[in-house]
């Protein structure tokens, strides 16, 4: 996917300062009630990751097959599953392995795909062509292509699935660093910052970094849900995470379609868990978008 | 513009080369090997035996060497053999890449069909309800997992109106009635969440060029809003979309996988899946390299299109 | 979505009773004290299911024609059937070749256990005193396919010959075939066969539905057996398109005359499990299969028109292997403890509803008429978690230890076996066991390949119907079928004997002692299993399912003798 770089020379610079920053995205929240429902999603999902061993009614692992496939009720208000496990506490601390994984797989497609872009972008020349054909490289591959063939290489696992998840995101990230930082160093501020001598790492510090990190954490945003699908994907292919853990992509490829008729809670919960996650990191990339890209924030 | 045009496709080369390389080295570094799969069945194959087959297959080779028959295969269009089923590759991609590729542009179609009107209406109704049950809906469309969204329509199909598609893929060509019963569920299901990608990027667009000064002057005018949306705006928005779509045609190929397995057509993404899973090395990197070709000859028309029409680009 | 059924289950077995009871939504509390005092280590008897397991044939004279569809979840992985021993081909090949010799069809069978031996290609054949030579008297007039480059001409005894040979050569059959000495056609209908031991049970083992005779003219011709499957049976292939379908038609000069009935079968290649169930009850396909009772009645409820049969439970499939030729394993302590700190009757009762069968080895009926009790199964099966720990400790692994256990997914109640026995071990011997979940051919390549560490959920092949294949090719410590790595001289010695021992009950003596020594030396840890149920149109006639031979896979053989009522 071609992206273009704005054309021409601004004085445009993008807003810096962290707290004008904080202040704008703030106050989109609050307009927009989408934006407010998107927060408050991710609040409470971190929330319970964080807090799951005491929200959890039961442990997570602890099977009784005598009351496998019971219906919600209030001894177990999302029912139990196939072998007796309670489904609540499944998905309580599912919470965890989605973040885990949405964010270590985000975090190091990011921070790599970040780092490859600055360089790339800034600077230019031989060492960009390369990267930049790698990364093209890689983006010719399907996503979940690329996400089996390299689980397949490390075994299935939700270490691996993370890595794997990572790679797919690298390519992406890289780009879409790249276009901002060339875009950033049409600045006059760029170029007068490098006029008078100022070291590199000054200026991507100060003028270059402040103007990726908008679109990085947008992409990111939207990319933590894609995480959490592709691992779903990923474990109906049968290479994700592994039983017993309680992964809400496994809850639901596998017990939860398995027993789809008979016990169609075993798929909803973790379902329902899946679509509002994904649902509110996407969102709240729009909110973020809407509030930090300079495009749109000229209202009229 | 021939001078952008060449050093495009000069460009492209290296990519190709390069997605050969890491396909090629992801399947050599992949733990047991078609053999096992193959002999697997049985398991009671003499060591010799399976030294045999190997040298048959040139496996023994040292992996350069491999590496080097395999692009040879590549460039001179003769894919050579599936070392599970014998079958010469090209046999096998002639079945399943029509699946595949009526798949993807059913599903693409189906996705636009959806996606422009709604989003549209989502931009120019900004902030009204309709665009928030617009933005609700692809959003939805986002969240669901592709085989969860398959396997339901599915499941209830035959629960509630006894009906599904019928199995059994019949090509287009030869029973076409049959062939779009097949095709149409499955291409909703993926088209469902292209629309989603699709309907957000329109509606984000489209409040840009609606926000442009040439927009403005049209209102000032008095032109008619449909006049205004459909003749100006709409089309230098869809720029963008075209790009997306076009950058959504690969997350299309992987999202095939899933429903060619649900909906049980023989496609490329099964093929794919089921290569990799096996161990089926000729296979995976035929049709990666495939898929590649297509991916970079897609995104080098897109960006020649783009140059086109926005001279801008072409001077860089 | 209706799931929850008001109307009460009839109340014919414990576990739709109990069905019924979580589904009226009652809590764990009231659930808790019904089900902790219901489960002293009563006498064994598998809960009977609603369902019947037999199928008498039909009464009514056979009506020709018309077309059985199944979607299928396998594909044939090569057509040749000297490099494959999977259902994937068995499913059609059983119904386009013939064997020397088979077992009865389902309008011929007495029971579903009926494993008298009939003539397939074989009319006659007899055995040398001493077991070591056998002869076959070849039905004449039997024809090849009218197909090049066979083109309908007769089979030969030399034909016969030459399938052994390649077989014994090289393949998944070898091992079967590598105890042939030497073959004789003293005339064209004559198979004379010399044996390296003896072996009274060798016929048997021509009868495993895997050892289907091919044709010379299309290895020679092509070099191997992947592009065409031609035989003498009932059905010929039409088409077969990977991936997709597999058409048989009826071959108008088979020797069986009057049959097949049906003038067509398709196979639909259907991956995905709730694709299948969906396909059964939109018509488009006649003939499913479910794992569990619960399965089976969910079915029934939302298609009542479906006739449902009880598979014969016989024996398991599957249970757990461990890495025996090596430590910690390879103690016979280790492997003592872990079978007692596994509670198998829970798996039965909640897993498979009660439905499911303990888990042995051999099919029962080749050394005893009932099931065998949970009793029966020696003192190393029963559920005695402080022994196994004590055991354990004297084993030297007084705190347990780590482990890894790897296995496919064959059916969904297996993973929640899987993970049930996980906890057992972890709460009663400290055992940490990481689980991988795997895709088929990666579990199949590593499993069969033997040199795994750890534990797997294993399996002995699922078309083993004879007793020798069931014995000797399973455990004798040099045989390749030996998946589970074990050495035992006194099953050699005794599966040894069992092949030259043709008196009846003497076999039946000997078979009960290499299950006895089985369960003793803990070679085998079987696991509860449940055989499941076919799932039928209401047309079809004659589709009794006989034991070890489904007839939707190994045992489609008898499809021959199904006829559709429309």
């Amino acid at each position: 996917m071609a992206i273009a770089t704005a054309p021409g020379r601004t004085f445009d610079e993008p807003v810096t300062d962290h707290v004008s920053r904080i202040r704008a995205l703030w106050t989109v929240i609050k307009r927009k009630p989408l934006g407010m429902v998107s927060a408050g999603l991710i609040i409470i999902l971190v929330l319970t990751a964080i807090f799951a061993n005491v929200l959890a009614p039961y442990d997570p692992l602890a099977a009784q097959p005598e009351i496998r496939l019971a219906p919600p009720s209030w001894a177990h208000p999302f029912g139990t599953d196939d072998i007796g496990r309670d489904v609540l506490s499944r998905v309580i601390y599912g919470s965890r392995i989605s973040l885990w994984v949405g964010l270590l797989a985000v975090g190091i497609g990011t921070c790599v795909g970040m780092i490859v872009g600055l360089v790339s972008g800034y600077w230019e020349g031989r060492l960009d062509l390369m990267l930049q054909r790698v990364m093209d490289a890689l983006m010719t591959i399907p996503g979940l292509i690329l996400a089996l063939a390299i689980v397949s290489v490390l075994r299935p696992s939700t270490t691996n699935a993370m890595l794997a998840i990572a790679m797919v995101i690298i390519p992406g990230n890289s780009r879409v660093v790249r276009g901002a930082v060339l875009s950033a160093k049409q600045n006059r501020f760029v170029e007068a910052a490098q006029a008078i001598g100022c070291r590199d790492y000054r200026i991507i510090a100060s003028h270059i970094l402040p103007n990726v990190t908008a679109p990085i954490l947008i992409l990111a945003s939207i990319w933590l849900g894609n995480a959490i699908l592709i691992e779903a994907s990923l474990s109906f292919l049968g290479v994700g995470t592994q039983p017993p853990t309680p992964s809400w992509g496994l809850m639901l490829s596998s017990t939860g379609r398995a027993f789809m008729e008979q016990a169609p809670w075993l798929a909803f919960f973790p379902g329902l868990a899946i679509s509002l996650a994904v649902f509110g990191f996407n969102l709240f990339g729009d909110t973020l978008r809407d509030a930090w890209d300079p495009k749109l924030r000229r209202q009229g | 513009m021939y001078t952008y045009v060449a050093r495009r496709l000069a460009l492209s080369i290296p990519v190709l080369i390069l997605s050969s390389l890491i396909v090629f080295g992801l399947m050599r570094v992949m733990p047991g090997d078609a053999l096992t799969a193959l002999m697997g069945e049985s398991g009671n194959v003499s060591p010799k035996e399976l030294e045999k087959l190997r040298r048959d297959l040139g496996l023994d080779l040292p992996y350069y060497k491999q590496y080097l028959i395999w692009a040879w295969q590549m460039l001179s269009l003769s894919p050579g053999d599936s070392i599970f089923t014998n079958e010469p590759i090209s046999v096998a991609l002639k079945k399943s890449i029509p699946v595949t590729v009526e798949l993807a542009v059913l599903a693409m179609i189906l996705g636009l069909v959806i996606a422009v009107p709604i989003g549209v209406i989502s931009a120019t109704r900004q902030d009204k309800p309709s665009d928030y049950a617009g933005r609700v809906a692809a959003i939805t469309g986002l969240s669901l997992p592709d085989f969860w969204l398959g396997t339901l329509v599915i499941t209830f199909a035959a629960i509630w109106f006894r009906w599904i598609p019928p199995l059994g893929y019949a090509s287009l060509w030869t029973d076409p009635w049959t062939n779009l019963q097949q095709f149409l569920l499955p291409a909703a299901v993926l088209g469902f969440r292209l629309s989603a990608a699709t309907m957000r990027m329109t509606r984000s667009t489209l409040l840009e060029v609606l926000r442009e000064d040439y927009v403005r002057t049209a209102w000032a005018k008095g032109l008619g809003e449909r006049i205004i949306i459909y003749k100006h705006a709409l089309k230098n928005a869809l720029i963008p979309v075209i790009t997306l779509v076009g950058g959504q045609f690969g997350t299309l190929l992987a999202g095939t996988v899933i429903v060619e397995t649900i909906f049980a057509l023989p496609g490329m993404g099964r093929l794919t899946v089921e290569a990799i899973l096996f161990r089926d090395y000729p296979i995976v990197q035929t049709n990666v390299m495939l898929v590649a070709v297509t991916l970079v000859t897609l995104n080098l028309l897109v960006d020649l299109t783009y140059a086109w029409l926005d001279p801008r680009i072409r001077y860089q | 979505m209706p799931t929850r059924d008001p109307r009460p289950l009839p109340s014919r077995s414990r576990a739709t009773r109990r069905e019924f009871l979580k589904r009226a939504g009652w809590t764990t509390a009231a659930l808790t004290p019904l089900l902790a005092g219901s489960s002293p280590r009563r006498a064994f008897a598998q809960t009977a299911s609603p369902y019947p397991d037999w199928m008498p044939p039909s009464p009514n004279p056979p009506k020709r024609g018309k077309l059985l569809t199944r979607a299928s979840a396998w594909d044939p992985p090569v057509l040749d059937p000297r490099l494959t021993n999977s259902v994937g081909l068995s499913q059609f090949a059983t119904l386009t070749s013939n064997r020397l010799v088979r077992y009865p069809y389902s309008d011929e069978a007495a029971n579903t256990t009926d494993l008298t031996l009939k003539g397939d290609l074989a009319e006659s054949w007899q055995g040398s005193p001493d077991f070591r030579v056998w002869t076959f008297k070849l039905r004449k007039g039997v024809k090849w396919h009218n197909v090049a480059p066979l083109n309908g001409r007769e089979l030969v005894a030399a034909d016969v010959k030459y399938c052994y040979e390649q077989y014994a050569k090289e393949g998944v059959q070898s091992f079967t075939f590598q105890e042939i000495e030497g073959i004789e056609t003293p005339d064209k209908y004559t198979v004379r066969i010399h044996l390296k031991t003896p072996n009274t049970m060798f016929p048997q083992n021509l009868a495993e539905p895997v050892s289907i005779i091919f044709a010379r003219e299309v290895l020679e011709e092509d070099g191997d057996l992947k592009k065409r499957l031609i035989g003498t049976g009932p059905y010929m292939i039409k088409e077969n398109t990977r991936k997709v379908r597999v058409v048989l038609v009826r071959n108008p000069d088979y020797f069986d005359q009057g049959r097949p009935y049906i003038d067509e079968y398709h196979i639909l290649s259907t991956p995905d499990a709730a694709t299948r169930l969906a396909a059964f009850r939109s018509g488009q396909s006649d003939i499913h299969f479910v794992a569990s009772l619960s399965d089976a009645a969910n079915l029934k409820k939302t298609t009542p028109a479906a006739v449902i049969q009880e598979y014969k439970t016989v024996q398991t499939v599957f249970g757990l292997a461990l890495a025996q030729d090596k430590p910690p394993f390879i103690d016979v302590r280790v492997r003592r403890a872990i079978s007692m700190a596994i509670d198998r009757q829970r798996q039965v009762d909640t897993i498979y509803g009660g439905h499911g069968i303990l888990g042995w080895g051999i099919p029962y009926f080749y050394f005893q008429d009932k099931m065998p009790t949970a009793a029966q199964l020696g003192p190393y099966w029963q559920y005695k978690p402080a022994e196994a720990k004590k055991l354990l400790t004297e084993a030297g692994h007084p705190n347990g230890f780590e482990t890894t256990l790897f296995y496919y997914e064959y059916f969904p109640e297996m993973s929640s076996q899987v993970q049930v026995v996980q906890q057992d071990l972890k709460k009663n011997l400290n055992i940490e066991i990481k689980i991988s979940k795997l895709d088929y051919t990666t579990f199949y390549g590593r499993y069969a390949d033997g040199k795994w560490d750890g534990m797997a959920w294993g399996f002995k092949t699922g078309y083993a119907t004879g007793l020798d294949e069931q014995t000797y090719q399973y455990m004798h410590s040099k045989s390749t079928k030996n998946y589970w790595r074990f050495a035992d001289p006194v099953i050699d010695e005794l599966v040894t004997k069992l092949r030259r021992t043709p008196d009846r009950a003497e076999q039946r003596a000997l078979t009960k002692k290499v299950f006895e020594r089985e369960h003793d030396q803990v070679t085998r840890m079987w696991m509860p299993y449940d055989s499941g149920f076919l799932v039928w149109q209401p047309f079809l006639r004659n589709t009794g399912s006989l034991a070890l031979r489904r007839n939707d896979g190994y045992g489609a053989s008898t499809l021959a003798r199904l006829w559709i009522d429309k």
